[in-house]
């Protein structure tokens, strides 16, 4: 009577958020509650991953929102022009199975997850439509992806990043790359970059880096303070949380930390094997490999992956804060130090493998792959030859987003803690 | 001996944590003051100097540079060259080689009253706001031999003179072109030097050469950082005797990321200190061991200044973290 006659439109929306919200929280409630003496700064996270995630609230932005769909893109840049940056990069099963559509079935679940959520109608996190996207080229399914995001509707610049770094002529072209980028944001926002509002951006952003490097720097401790699990919660929520508002719970935590650090505080046994993860990054709510490693007794100590490590780390060094020198700068922070597998060669990751092994005093290393992600599995081999020379134990894990494989993961991963726990009896 | 350990850290920290660019400004401007006006108050460290402490600025030195002396002692006639004469040609030699050996290239990178002055043509710019322009790579492979090139013929052409085969107006033909014999004296009111001599054929070819290069070494320093320093003869035989220098840039390899810090902010270009993670005594030809490269590095030790094999200054994360905020403020 009251719709007189006309059609109810049936939403795939309440279905789809049920589903997704969902998945969010079994994982989290495993996060939490499978673990003891949660500190108690994670809270923050906590509620914003089952506010955002599960309850499906709004993430409110600044300015324009600029998605990225990696890393390379310069943030910095795009805070300076007084817009949002939103790392689009998506862990979830569900919007990896609507990314199938566009994909062929054996590609990454990370590209997938992307895409999927991109065409849903209801995105989570639920930051708004992006005004632009920028897509760095970097590995082949991302590079697909930019037609078929340009086709669901959105704006996307494609963002010209080189697959050789060691050669100046590479870091010439990304410069002028990136140059080209600030131009194009210029265009969007109708800003102009000046000297202080890109060294107000890059302040911000260093700022966010330093309290990660703290809290990386708390992960050397033995025995750790600190889950794995926890720490790539905190490094995922800076893909669409409030960069000030995140970095302030960051130093929050930091502070937990000294604090426990003073009090001798374990947040694992003496013996826990100390894991070094790295490979296809792990992205709420795909935290499936951290959460098994942790849930068998191991420890994350470290990673090297892009959505954590190689997020945050590398800090840019400026010579002369005018803004060619500031932009050129940055384009040297998001190429030289990366270590994605996309590149010619691998020997960076190699040695940065090798140097988080030593510093972080780790037992062994946990390569995931996501199947289908061809540069993870095709560095595999060299990398694996490596950790063989130096007498490292690795697992190499390929897996996807599909939780059907978490039982046989599980057999695995603990008969690799295992042999970890009885090398390092052996050799005390 | 338990409460010298922890200071002996505090210090360390405090040097490593320095605002280092602050710190190096006004080393220089000492060290420049000291050498263009310490003879004003009867300083003369001798003729040995392993850096431009022009001697023709008579008043002001408080040292001359090697290589005016070493141009003249390589000039005389070839029968006292190769005689007597010769002891005191190596003797100068080993005199300038122990002052260069404290410091290494360090003399370049924070005494040379040149090097200083280049350092202050380049804020000049930076306050303006104009951006510094460098060279491709391919440039730079060709430019950097050219020092060696100066350093042979410095030798060459005295020895030349002294053999008779070129006119004494020749006579130092370095000094003749060097932009530091034309500027250091105007800073001591002394503008003779900027002449051109029309006195004979070679002396106007010669010091007219020389007003071009020192124009070029104004305009080229302002707006290439550290513009002379490639093509400085000093810097080349400074190289050659680097082995047994007291003062060294370190490098552990396997600390480094490879993020390119350090080569982003070398005057220099040194793309080496960025993508060598082999070498571990790390200084290079064109190096001038500013040793900003240090100052810059974010990774804990992967670079550090030794003395006599003891660190003086280690790259810190903390330092690095404290001195790119300072710099993100400077200016506000």
């Amino acid at each position: 009577m009251e719709n007189n006659g006309k059609v109810i439109p049936i939403h795939a929306e309440p279905y789809g958020r049920s589903r997704q919200a969902g998945e969010a929280q079994d994982v989290l409630s495993h996060l939490v509650e499978d673990f003891e003496d949660n500190p108690a700064s994670m809270q923050y996270f906590y509620d914003l991953f089952r506010r955002v995630y599960c309850h499906g609230e709004e993430v409110p932005h600044r300015g324009m929102l600029v998605g990225t769909t990696c890393i390379q893109a310069p943030e910095e840049l795009i805070y300076a022009f007084g817009a949002t940056p939103m790392r689009l990069c998506n862990g979830s099963y569900h919007y990896d199975q609507k990314g199938a559509d566009f994909m062929p079935s054996k590609s990454c679940s990370l590209v997938k997850a992307t895409l999927g959520m991109l065409s849903a109608e209801t995105q989570i996190p639920k930051v708004g439509k992006p005004d632009m996207i920028v897509n760095p080229t970097t590995c082949d399914q991302k590079k697909k992806s930019s037609a078929m995001i340009g086709g669901m509707g959105y704006k996307v610049y494609d963002l010209e990043f080189p697959n050789v770094k060691e050669s100046e002529a590479s870091r010439v072209y990304w410069q002028r790359s990136v140059r080209q980028f600030a131009a194009e944001l210029r265009t969007l926002t109708g800003r102009k970059l000046t000297r202080k509002n890109l060294k107000a951006a890059m302040e911000k952003t260093g700022r966010a880096q330093a309290a990660f490097r703290t809290l990386h720097n708390f992960r050397r401790k033995s025995p750790s303070l600190l889950l794995g699990k926890d720490a790539f919660l905190v490094t995922n929520a800076y893909f669409f949380d409030d960069i000030e508002r995140w970095t302030l719970a960051v130093e929050k935590l930091n502070e937990e930390l000294a604090q426990r650090e003073k009090a001798g505080f374990k947040a694992v046994q003496s013996k826990a094997p100390r894991v070094l993860f790295t490979g296809s990054p792990p992205i709420f709510p795909n935290l499936k490999l951290p959460l098994l490693i942790e849930e068998a007794g191991g420890v994350v100590v470290a990673d090297e992956t892009c959505s954590a490590n190689r997020m945050l780390y590398d800090m840019t060094a400026v010579d002369e804060w005018l803004v060619n020198d500031m932009v050129d700068s940055l384009a040297d922070k998001y190429l030289k130090p990366c270590t994605c597998p996309i590149f010619t060669k691998n020997e960076d990751r190699k040695r940065r493998l090798l140097a988080l092994m030593r510093d972080f005093n780790a037992d062994g290393v946990v390569y995931q792959a996501f199947a289908g992600c061809q540069v993870y599995e095709m560095e595999y081999r060299s990398v694996a030859e490596e950790f063989n020379r130096m007498g490292i134990p690795m697992l190499y894990v390929e897996t996807d987003y599909s939780p059907d494989d978490k039982g046989q993961l599980s057999t695995r991963i603990e008969a690799f803690l295992e042999s970890l726990k009885n090398r390092k009896k052996q050799r005390a | 001996m338990n409460s010298t350990k922890p200071r002996l850290q505090a210090l360390r920290d405090a040097v490593n944590h320095v605002q280092f660019n602050r710190f190096r400004f006004w080393f220089q401007f000492a060290a420049f003051v000291l050498f263009v006006y310490g003879g004003y108050i009867s300083i003369n460290l001798g003729s040995h100097m392993p850096f431009f402490s022009c001697g023709y600025n008579q008043e002001g030195r408080a040292g001359v540079c090697y290589l005016l002396p070493l141009q003249h002692q390589l000039g005389q006639p070839w029968p006292r060259l190769f005689g007597m004469a010769g002891i005191a040609v190596l003797t100068g030699f080993l005199m300038f080689a122990l002052w260069f050996i404290v410091l290494n290239k360090g003399w370049c990178g924070f005494v040379c009253p040149l090097g200083t002055l280049q350092d202050w043509l380049t804020a000049l710019r930076r306050r303006i706001g104009i951006r510094y322009s460098t060279y491709s790579q391919g440039q730079f492979a060709q430019l950097t031999r050219v020092k060696y090139l100066l350093l042979a013929l410095l030798v060459l052409i005295p020895l030349g003179i002294g053999g008779g085969l070129f006119s004494h107006n020749m006579s130092p033909p370095f000094c003749l072109i060097c932009p530091a014999r034309m500027i250091l004296p105007m800073f001591t009111g002394d503008f003779s030097q900027f002449t051109v001599d029309f006195s004979s054929k070679t002396s106007m070819i010669m010091t007219a050469t020389g007003v071009s290069v020192m124009s070029l070494f104004l305009v080229g320093s302002f707006v290439k950082k550290r513009f002379f320093c490639f093509f400085c003869p000093m810097s080349a035989l400074h190289y050659l005797l680097s082995k047994p220098a007291l003062l060294k840039l370190k490098k552990d390899g396997s600390k480094c990321t490879r993020c390119g810090d350090c080569y982003n902010v070398c005057d220099m270009e040194i793309k080496e200190i960025a993508d060598d993670v082999r070498t571990a005594n790390i200084m290079t030809d064109d190096c001038t061991l500013c040793l900003k490269c240090v100052a810059s590095c974010p990774e804990k030790g992967a670079l550090q200044a030794s003395f006599a094999g003891i660190p003086i200054f280690v790259s810190t994360e903390e330092g690095f973290i404290k001195r790119m905020g300072k710099g993100a403020h400077h200016g506000k």
